[in-house]
């Protein structure tokens, strides 16, 4: 999870602030203006970076919301009289943010590339908006006569033409954009939205609406844009249709990853490196000086007047070799720096000394389920019954269709005929989130943890699950409950405490499959769907972990793919044979070891040695 | 309705040009699993050289003879120096790197050509047009163009489902590491892959060339509309990227018949549409 800045960060970052409270004293109007577009451009980046860096969605089309805030600041002034930015404000922000909810609701439906191209599509489609119908001032743009100033009734508070007073008012809006977003990063709500980067699949399986997540992360980094962008026409006083268009989007993507994606100050040091680069490359002068420390003045003054008139190459050889040497962007040198991350230190929570009461779990009844995929029909007509608080083996030669047939218990696939009831209640067809919120967990036959979480975190994420509502800001509710829930997991799957705050990714193997079980747990779930939980564990590991299973059927029914045929015989309660998708056999593992259509089915592969 | 008619055809046409560029980005795409940003110049570069050689040569499809083997060995040079650094970096490397280079070459097209549009004849013996009524005829070197674009959309085809190498391209799409399991040098088949992109994007750009004027950033619009055709078709998809671009190019031409202020909305809301219906584009596996 994203940590809390580094004290190096923190103080590059004060340093900054410093020097920008610092500027109006010494800088001419140039060095003002200059400083109040990048601090601008900053909030449209780090707005950017929570779609980007921290939710994983490539946005494309992020200057569609800038531009409309820039347009709204148009739209809202009268044509001699300045606009009040205590209107101006909220009207960009609502003006943007809505159009992302209808943008977001379709562009969210997508993943990967197509996301890339539905966000540039959408993009394209307000700049052409704007470019090819005179709406202010068509291709041309259009100009807003009187600069914005905060005003109650009669007394004016901040007059935007103040460039100095601009330039405190941006700096101060900076640097709360960047607090509520390292804010919102760090809530309940903004550790769904990082497992969802990481392993969007798992967070649905344990039961998040991962689609109301991500819109609501392209809903709130779209407002933001939405504000970034209405300042930014009030330093110019000029909109147009360009602040819309795809080279906007792709210079704040560059931004964002010069800096370093995901890491929120990272972006804003990439926005203000580059717009450094940029205007030095632009101005003659300043590249005449740095030429003369090598060769003499004539020259360098040629050299630099060359490189000024074509200073795009220098600028795109730059960024080629940034993306080369530093795939991690700035931050990814200052984190090197201040080398390893100091995690905050865990909560103290009491474990619970009580034995965990035993409780009734629930029950899966299949019948006649089917799942064909265009003519391979992978389960035909299976119908079994998995009563509560019981192990259950499901076993099975290669392709006999049990990866399959959990997909559709776990609501990954539908069904195609058949019906599922859980507690007798349908749950055939429902989406995975919808089935995990009625107490079904499932873990993946690879291992599927957050990675860049630690176990607890992780535990964390998978406990939030039981109240996932989507906008879930505040860090107390429900905390106490969800933290026994997570050292209850931790306890019950056997993750050492003092292996808790470890990364995912630096746990070994056995461990990362226990964890998987700890979180289903830490959800809530009632009935485990467990693929191959053995897979790959050495035999001291996979009696820890039968033993395991065979301990959480107390309060907690089991149902298992294995292919460990001994580790299944012994641990589980009663076995269903599945055989090219049909239900060959169901019963006790003594019942399954003497049926002899089985032992037929098997001959070869395990029946010599599972001969009682 | 003749100016229907006209507009259909030019759609075609215009379909038929985008198929060439949008061709060689899916194959990248696809094969790669490189966002290339950069196509769009390539495109640009094409025309630029068709002006240049066609004043040495004096025909457009000499220019073509000469320009694409140049555009692919330009190919070949860009992978080697650039695009090879990428193919285990994720999207957002692409995408900044590729961006990177679209501002080098506008600078480099701006320095060798400047900044004024120029135009490039057509050749005198394809002047004049095919009579459709009294007052309209639809020119002789657009149906040159449709037909070259259809002759190289087949060959391309054949190409794939045919040959050796078609088959190791095909098989790449599916599953890359399978090709490499299979003891082909993915490193020369990315080269070649990504060459041939260029090559086809120049292509485009040599034969449109007489038909608008070559002006700088002529290539970017061709670019995002390449993005919506390959998005269209799903991704890798030679089928998809040409039944996409002729929906694109009627799509296009038609929204400037029916509605002129929005026309250039009507292929984006086109696409919004395919993918709500089909997430993974008419030809492509789910996303």
């Amino acid at each position: 999870m994203l940590a809390r800045p580094r004290p190096l960060v923190i103080v590059i970052l004060l340093a900054l602030a410093a020097y920008a409270i610092a500027l109006p004293f010494f800088g001419g109007a140039f060095a003002l203006k200059f400083a109040t577009r990048v601090m601008i451009t900053g909030i449209f980046v780090i707005s950017l970076d929570l779609l980007i860096g921290v939710t994983g969605l490539v946005s494309f089309g992020h200057a569609l919301y800038f531009g409309l805030g820039a347009y709204s600041l148009y739209f809202i002034s009268p044509t001699s009289a300045p606009a009040n930015a205590f209107l101006a404000i909220p009207f960009a922000m609502l003006l943007a943010g809505a159009v992302a909810l209808v943008v977001g609701s379709v562009a969210v439906l997508t993943r990967g590339f197509y996301f890339i191209m539905v966000t540039l599509a959408f993009g394209q489609m307000g700049f052409s908006l704007f470019f090819d119908t005179k709406i202010a001032g068509g291709t041309d743009g259009a100009y807003i006569n009187v600069r914005p100033v905060f005003s109650l009734g009669s007394w004016q508070i901040l007059n935007f033409q103040n460039r100095a007073a601009f330039l405190y008012f941006c700096l101060a809006a900076l640097v709360l954009s960047y607090l509520f977003l390292l804010w919102i990063v760090r809530t309940p709500f903004g550790r769904v939205l990082q497992g969802i980067h990481h392993n969007e699949a798992r967070m649905s399986a344990l039961g998040f609406n991962t689609y109301a997540y991500k819109l609501a992360s392209y809903v709130i980094a779209g407002t933001l844009a939405g504000f970034a962008g209405m300042l930014f026409a009030a330093i110019d006083g000029y909109v147009a249709p360009e602040l819309l268009g795809w080279r906007e989007s792709g210079l704040a993507i560059m931004m964002v990853v010069l800096g370093g994606a995901g890491t929120l100050y990272g972006p804003l040091l990439g926005a203000i490196v580059y717009s450094l680069v940029e205007e030095t490359l632009k101005s003659a002068s300043e590249l005449s000086a740095f030429f003369s420390l090598f060769t003499d003045t004539a020259n360098a003054k040629w050299l630099g007047g060359i490189l000024a008139n074509s200073w795009s190459i220098p600028l795109g050889l730059f960024l080629i070799a940034a993306v080369l040497v530093a795939p991690k962007g700035i931050a990814g040198f200052i984190e090197k720096f201040a080398g390893q991350a100091k995690r905050g230190k865990p909560r103290e929570v009491a474990p619970s000394t009580e034995q965990r009461a035993a409780a009734k779990a629930m029950q899966l009844e299949v019948q006649n389920l089917v799942r064909a995929f265009g003519g391979l029909v992978a389960v035909n007509g299976v119908s079994v019954k998995f009563s509560p608080n019981k192990v259950h083996g499901i076993i099975g030669p290669n392709g006999a269709g049990k990866t399959t047939f959990i997909n559709v218990l776990s609501g990954a696939l539908r069904p195609t005929g058949g019906n599922i009831r859980l507690e007798n209640e349908e749950i055939g067809g429902q989406k995975p989130h919808n089935v995990a919120r009625r107490g079904l967990g499932r873990s993946y036959q690879r291992t599927n943890v957050i990675l860049p979480f630690t176990a607890r975190e992780n535990c964390a994420l998978a406990a939030q699950a039981r109240f996932p509502s989507p906008l879930r800001f505040s860090n107390s509710w429900r905390r106490r409950e969800e933290d026994e829930a997570v050292e209850r997991a931790l306890a019950a799957a056997g993750i050492a405490s003092e292996r808790a705050d470890i990364r995912a990714s630096n746990l070994s193997h056995g461990e990362q499959r226990q964890l998987e079980i700890a979180m289903l747990i830490a959800s809530g779930a009632k009935l485990l769907l467990l693929d191959e939980p053995l897979a790959g564990m050495g035999p001291e590991e996979t009696g820890r972990v039968t033993a395991l299973l065979r301990e959480l059927s107390a309060d907690h029914t089991i149902v298992l793919i294995e292919h460990d045929m001994d580790a299944i015989f012994a641990a589980a309660d009663t076995l269903t044979v599945l055989v090219e998708g049909r239900l060959l056999a169901h019963g006790t593992p003594e019942e399954i070891r003497m049926n002899s259509a089985v032992r037929e089915a098997y001959l070869g592969e395990w029946g010599q040695e599972a001969k009682p | 309705m003749d100016l229907v008619l006209i507009q259909l055809l030019n759609g075609i046409q215009y379909g038929l040009l985008i198929f060439l560029a949008a061709s060689g980005l899916t194959l990248v795409f696809g094969i790669m699993g490189v966002i290339n940003l950069s196509h769009g110049s390539f495109y640009m570069l094409g025309a630029y050289c068709a002006l240049t050689l066609t004043q040495f040569t004096g025909d457009i499809f000499l220019s073509l003879l000469l320009g694409v083997p140049l555009a692919f060995v330009f190919g070949v040079i860009i992978e080697w120096l650039f695009i090879r650094h990428l193919y285990d970096r994720d999207h957002l490397q692409q995408v900044l790197l590729t961006f990177a280079l679209i501002l080098i070459f506008n600078e480099v097209q701006k320095i060798l050509w400047g900044s004024y549009p120029h135009s490039v004849p057509v050749p005198g013996y394809l002047q004049g047009g095919v009579k459709i009524s009294e007052l309209l005829s639809y020119p002789y070197y657009r149906i040159a163009v449709a037909g070259f674009c259809v002759a190289l959309a087949l060959a391309m085809m054949f190409v794939i489902q045919k040959t050796r190498i078609g088959r190791i391209i095909r098989a790449g799409e599916s599953n890359r590491e399978m090709v490499e399991a299979l003891g082909i040098d993915s490193r020369l088949l990315f080269r070649f892959v990504f060459a041939a992109g260029v090559a086809l994007a120049a292509t485009a750009g040599i034969v449109a060339s007489p038909l608008e004027s070559v002006y700088p950033g002529i290539g970017e619009p061709v670019l995002i509309i390449s993005f919506v055709v390959v998005v269209i078709g799903g991704i890798g998809s030679i089928k998809g990227a040409f039944l996409g671009a002729l929906l694109i190019g009627v799509a296009d031409a038609l929204g400037k018949v029916y509605f002129p202020t929005f026309s250039s909305s009507v292929v984006y809301a086109l696409m919004a549409a395919v993918l709500i219906a089909r997430p993974g584009g008419l030809f492509g596996r789910a996303a």
